[in-house]
C-alpha cells in the first residue's frame, strides 16, 4: 500500500473535550492532535454546553463530576431541548457510578461511556468507533 | 336483690366510663385521631362512646355526651350512612357501633372511593372550565409576584408535592432532619427520590441518622456546616418558586410561605449555593473534602491514573521523536 493511500485512510475527527481537569484536557489534546484529530476544550459544563450548541463535533468527551454545572446538567439541558440524541456524546468519568446509572444515561440518549482510567489506545478506538457510528 | 345490685354496679361503671367522654383523657386523643378519618369531632365522640359503652338510645347518648338532642340525631344518621354504627330495631331505636378495626377499614375505603370519584371528576371539570371564556381585564395577575400563606401540614404538603412534580431543572432543599421528619412516609419524600431534576439537599443529617432521606443517593446530600443556618428551612423549585417555613411558637400548626417572587427565589438560591459550597457530603472524610466537595479521594486517584496513562504514552512518543526524528502515529 502506498504512503498516499495510507494517508487517505486516516480520518480526522472534530472532538470536544469537556473536563475540568486541565492536566487531562491538555495531554489528551496533544495526544489527539498527534493522531491528527482536531480538539476543542471546555473546562466546565456551561462552556461545554455552549460549544455543543454552537458547533458541530464528531464526538464529545464529557466528564460528569465538574463543579457548579456538571456533566449531568449538560446531559439534562440537551435532553430537555431534544438535542441529546443529535450529538455523539461519550461520558468520560472517574466518578463512582453503577452500571445501572450508566445504562440509564445511554437509554436517555448518551452514545457511550468510558471509565477513567482507560488505556489511551482503547480511548482512541472508542472515539473513532463512536464518530464512525 | 341480685338484679338491683347488678343494676347499681352497671350504673356506676357507666357513669365513670361516660365521664371519660367529657373530660380531658386519652380517649380525647383517640377522638382527635379519628378526625383525620373524615369524622367531625362530635361524630368521633359519638362513635367512640358507642364502641366503648355499647348499645344506647339517642337520648342516652345526647345526655351522656352533653350534646343537643337534634344534633345527636344528625350525628347518628351520618355515622349510619358512613357505615360505622347501626341501629337496633325496637322502641325507642337503639344504636351500636361497628368494631374499631372494621370501622377504620370502612372509613379508609370511604376516603379512597371519594378520592377516586374526585379524580374521575377532574377531567370533566377541566373540560367544562376550558369551555368558559376567560374575561380578564388585564394580565397584570400573571406578571405580579404572588405570595401565598400556607397553614397546616396538609396544605404545605400539597404545595410541596406540586412543586416537585412540576420541577424541570433542580430542587434545592434546606432544613434539619426534624423539619423533614414531618413529611416522612408521604408522597413528598417519594417524589424527591424519583425526581429527574438535579436534587441537592442540605441538612443536619449524620450517616447514622439519615432515615428521612435514606433512599436518596448520598452524593445529593450535604451536611449543614453553618450552625447559625440550622433554623432555616426552605425548598426551591428551579429558578421559579420557593416555600420557606416560618417558626411561630404561638401557632400550633405548621406555617409556610410560598412565593414565585424572582427576588426571593434568587436570594435564597444564592444563599443555598454559598452553603452548598461550604458544606461536605455526609459520607465524606476530611481528607476527601480537602480535594473538593464534589470529588472523592477515589475519584481523584482514578483521574491521576488517567493522567499518568496519557503522559506515559506521550513520553514514549516524544522519545521516539527524539531518537528517530519523527513521531509514531
Amino acid at each position: 500500500m502506498s504512503k498516499s493511500k495510507q494517508k487517505e485512510e486516516v480520518k480526522s475527527y472534530n472532538v470536544l473535550i469537556v473536563d475540568d481537569n486541565e492536566q487531562i484536557t491538555k495531554m489528551l489534546t496533544t495526544f489527539l492532535e498527534l493522531k491528527e484529530h482536531k480538539c476543542t476544550v471546555a473546562n466546565d459544563g456551561r462552556e461545554g454546553l455552549a460549544a455543543i450548541k454552537e458547533n458541530k463535533y464528531d464526538v464529545v468527551l464529557l466528564d460528569l463530576a465538574m463543579p457548579e454545572f456538571d456533566g449531568y446538567a449538560v446531559i439534562k439541558d440537551l435532553e430537555d431541548n431534544d438535542l441529546l440524541k443529535e450529538h455523539k456524546i461519550i461520558v468520560f468519568t472517574a466518578s463512582t457510578i453503577t452500571q445501572e446509572e450508566l445504562d440509564e444515561l445511554v437509554n436517555r440518549g448518551v452514545t457511550s461511556y468510558v471509565l477513567k482510567p482507560i488505556d489511551i489506545d482503547q480511548l482512541l478506538a472508542k472515539i473513532i468507533e463512536t464518530a464512525d457510528s | 336483690m341480685l338484679s338491683f345490685n347488678v343494676t347499681v354496679s352497671m350504673t356506676i361503671t357507666e357513669t365513670v366510663e361516660e365521664g371519660m367522654f367529657q373530660t380531658e383523657n386519652p380517649i380525647n386523643e383517640l377522638n382527635r385521631m379519628l378526625v383525620r378519618y373524615d369524622l367531625t369531632p362530635n361524630q368521633a365522640k359519638v362513635y367512640l362512646f358507642l364502641s366503648k359503652i355499647g348499645i344506647k338510645t339517642a337520648s342516652e347518648i345526647a345526655k351522656a355526651l352533653k350534646l343537643p338532642r337534634t344534633e345527636t340525631y344528625h350525628l347518628l344518621s351520618t355515622l349510619q350512612q358512613k357505615g360505622i354504627i347501626f341501629s337496633v330495631f325496637g322502641k325507642p331505636t337503639k344504636f351500636n357501633a361497628v368494631g374499631i378495626e372494621e370501622s377504620l377499614e370502612i372509613l379508609i375505603n370511604n376516603e379512597k372511593n371519594r378520592i377516586s370519584e374526585l379524580e374521575s371528576g377532574k377531567e370533566a371539570i377541566t373540560r367544562l372550565w376550558n369551555v368558559i371564556p376567560k374575561y380578564s381585564e388585564s394580565n397584570s395577575d400573571d406578571q405580579e409576584n404572588k405570595f401565598q400563606s400556607l397553614q397546616g401540614r396538609n396544605s404545605i404538603l400539597v404545595k410541596l408535592e406540586q412543586m416537585v412534580k412540576e420541577s424541570k431543572e433542580n430542587i434545592l432543599v434546606l432544613g434539619t432532619e426534624l423539619d423533614f421528619k414531618r413529611f416522612y412516609y408521604t408522597e413528598f419524600t417519594d417524589l424527591l427520590n424519583k425526581t429527574k431534576s438535579d436534587l441537592k439537599i442540605l441538612t443536619d443529617l449524620s450517616p447514622e441518622e439519615s432515615h428521612v432521606f435514606e433512599d436518596i443517593p448520598v452524593k445529593k446530600i450535604k451536611k449543614i456546616e453553618d450552625k447559625n443556618r440550622e433554623d432555616f428551612c426552605f425548598i426551591i423549585k428551579d429558578n421559579s418558586e420557593v416555600i420557606f417555613f416560618i417558626s411561630n411558637k404561638e401557632v400550633k400548626d405548621m406555617l409556610a410561605v410560598w412565593t414565585d417572587s424572582k427576588a426571593f427565589v434568587t436570594t435564597l438560591r444564592s444563599l443555598f449555593s454559598l452553603m452548598w459550597k461550604k458544606s461536605h457530603h455526609i459520607d465524606e472524610t476530611d481528607a476527601e473534602s480537602i480535594l473538593g466537595s464534589e470529588i472523592t479521594y477515589e475519584h481523584r486517584l482514578r483521574e491521576i491514573e488517567q493522567e499518568k496513562m496519557i503522559l506515559n504514552y506521550l513520553q514514549e512518543n516524544f522519545q521516539l521523536l527524539e531518537n528517530n526524528g519523527g513521531i509514531r502515529k
